[in-house]
């Protein structure tokens, strides 16, 4: 479904990816572990287009991403749940899902998409005409899953959305994510946390220091060292 | 005594609204773009010109038709100020698209200047009737279609902004940039449409003034710039009921200072006034006291 070939992305000199390749299968999870500075977050804006890569591809479903802009990514239905969750904080809850289907054009498919997500997330609907910034962590993270799912994407990118939630919560986006997939989302997610990634994941990737350093399944490699390399990268110990 | 003092705050307050306009623009440019356009008032008198001379050399007379080219106009010169000083200018540099509207402000002077051989043009009034009496309060039929004007395209501009896609993809670009390009709302255009939006506003200001003064001088310009940003600095970077309520507030005190201190001494105060904001309410007057650090 996404298939990312060999991705250089580079900040001035400085490469934060070093020529990258990863695949994520149409219906499955696939994730991505590794530690801070790894490249993880670079990689999210670079397949969604919010930085341009020095060289590789980027195939979504067969078509080149690369050299397009964010928002005829979202469009080809590629929606990313960015780090830190980044909700529009002045808007309220209602608005920002709206927000989430700006390219969306037919009114009664968006309310009716509305309603799905109020069903999916209660909280939210208790909140829907609350300001977005007024929210909790956890709170602000179903905001921003829920947002993105409102563009209707074929495929859901997920940066580190157990980031500074607390265990219950981590544990209540991880169900989340499964039941996404459960209804037929697929979905990409970088994590840190290896423990709560390793139980939903379908197939994982190691990332250290802008390069893939293993790719396989949950269970080809001990769960004690993922959490090692995911936490401090192997050139540590 | 009371009474001629009431009467200049009234008198004040009524024009204020081409500040609170001013200040509007300002305003959201910088809370779309993080940036202050310095040809702003510049741009909006250049469209009060435009207005002017457009329908004067097609031989039109009606001030209706003068005012609505002002507005026009002002659309355009706004779009091309954003893509001369803002689209290719890269926003990363601190001074970059600051030099570019100081350049523009000067180069569309220029042109007023050329255009008109420096002399002021007269400028027709938009309403002509009887004063209205409150009392021994006179309310001069000129300045309450100033207001009346005003406070329509505020109204237009909250309607736009909170009741359109454009206004809520303007919001979600100025919250969190990043995040509206995930939500599929393209940067460029939006920014585009608040120089087109901010424009016309700006023009709608520019004709008003010419016709509150019943002319339009090169002048003008620089005074206006200068206000607008003491109303933006006093309602707030960013916020627009900050803009509205300053610019009404600059308006009625400076018209009072004048009538008790003078013209040439009227704008010392009022840089007083945004001295004692920058001191005790550097974020403007709704914003929480906490801060200042």
């Amino acid at each position: 479904m996404l298939r990312v070939g060999d991705v250089v992305t580079a900040y001035g000199q400085l490469e934060a990816l070093k020529g990258v390749s990863v695949a994520a299968e149409s219906g499955k999870i696939t994730c991505l572990l590794g530690p801070n500075g790894a490249g993880k977050t670079t990689l999210m804006m670079t397949v969604t287009g919010l930085l341009k890569p020095k060289r590789g591809s980027i195939a979504f479903e067969g078509q080149e991403l690369v050299g397009l802009s964010p928002s005829e990514i979202v469009a080809r239905g590629v929606a990313l749940v960015p780090e830190n969750r980044l909700v529009f904080p002045d808007m309220s809850v209602r608005e920002n899902l709206e927000a989430g289907a700006y390219l969306r054009r037919k009114p009664a498919e968006i309310a009716a998409d509305l309603d799905r997500m109020f069903e999916r997330f209660p909280r939210l609907k208790e909140r829907a005409g609350q300001s977005a910034g007024t929210l909790s962590g956890g709170e602000q993270q179903m905001l921003a899953v829920a947002r993105a799912l409102m563009s209707r994407p074929r495929l859901l990118l997920m940066d580190e959305p157990s980031l500074g939630l607390a265990p219950l919560i981590v544990e209540e986006i991880f169900r989340i994510v499964a039941e996404l997939n459960r209804d037929g989302t697929s979905i990409f997610l970088v994590e840190q946390n290896a423990h709560m990634a390793l139980k939903v994941a379908h197939h994982f990737y190691l990332i250290e220091q802008g390069r893939v350093t293993f790719s396989g399944s949950p269970g080809q490699l001990a769960e004690d060292e993922v959490i090692q390399r995911a936490y401090l990268g192997s050139k540590r110990g | 005594m009371m009474i001629d003092f009431l009467q200049s705050l009234v008198d004040g307050v009524l024009v204020g609204t081409t500040y609170s306009l001013i200040g509007i623009g300002f305003t959201l440019i910088f809370g779309v773009m993080h940036k202050i356009n310095l040809s702003y008032a510049s741009a909006s008198v250049g469209g009060a010109y435009c207005g002017l001379l457009l329908v004067g050399a097609a031989g039109g007379k009606s001030a209706l038709l003068v005012f609505l080219m002002a507005a026009a106009a002002a659309g355009v010169i706004g779009y091309v100020v954003y893509l001369t000083c803002f689209r290719f200018i890269p926003a990363s540099h601190p001074l970059g698209t600051l030099m570019s509207t100081v350049g523009m402000l000067l180069l569309i002077d220029e042109i007023v200047v050329h255009a008109t051989f420096g002399v002021p043009v007269a400028y027709p009034p938009l309403y002509e009737g009887p004063s209205i009496e409150l009392g021994e309060l006179y309310i001069r039929p000129d300045y309450l279609m100033v207001f009346a004007v005003g406070i329509a395209a505020m109204t237009v501009l909250t309607l736009l902004l909170y009741r359109s896609r454009l206004g809520l993809a303007t919001r979600a670009v100025s919250q969190q940039p990043v995040a509206a390009q995930l939500c599929g709302i393209a940067l460029y255009r939006v920014n585009a449409a608040t120089f087109v939006v901010t424009g016309v506003l700006g023009g709608i200001a520019g004709a008003m003034i010419g016709a509150s003064v019943g002319m339009l001088s090169p002048l003008l310009v620089l005074p206006l710039t200068v206000k607008g940003l003491i109303v933006t600095v006093i309602g707030g970077l960013g916020s627009i009921p900050g803009a509205i309520v300053a610019g009404l507030m600059v308006g009625g005190f400076e018209n009072v200072l004048q009538y008790y201190r003078g013209v040439t001494e009227r704008d010392l105060y009022v840089m007083l006034l945004l001295f004692v904001f920058l001191v005790f309410r550097p974020g403007g007057l709704f914003a929480a006291k906490s801060e200042r650090n």
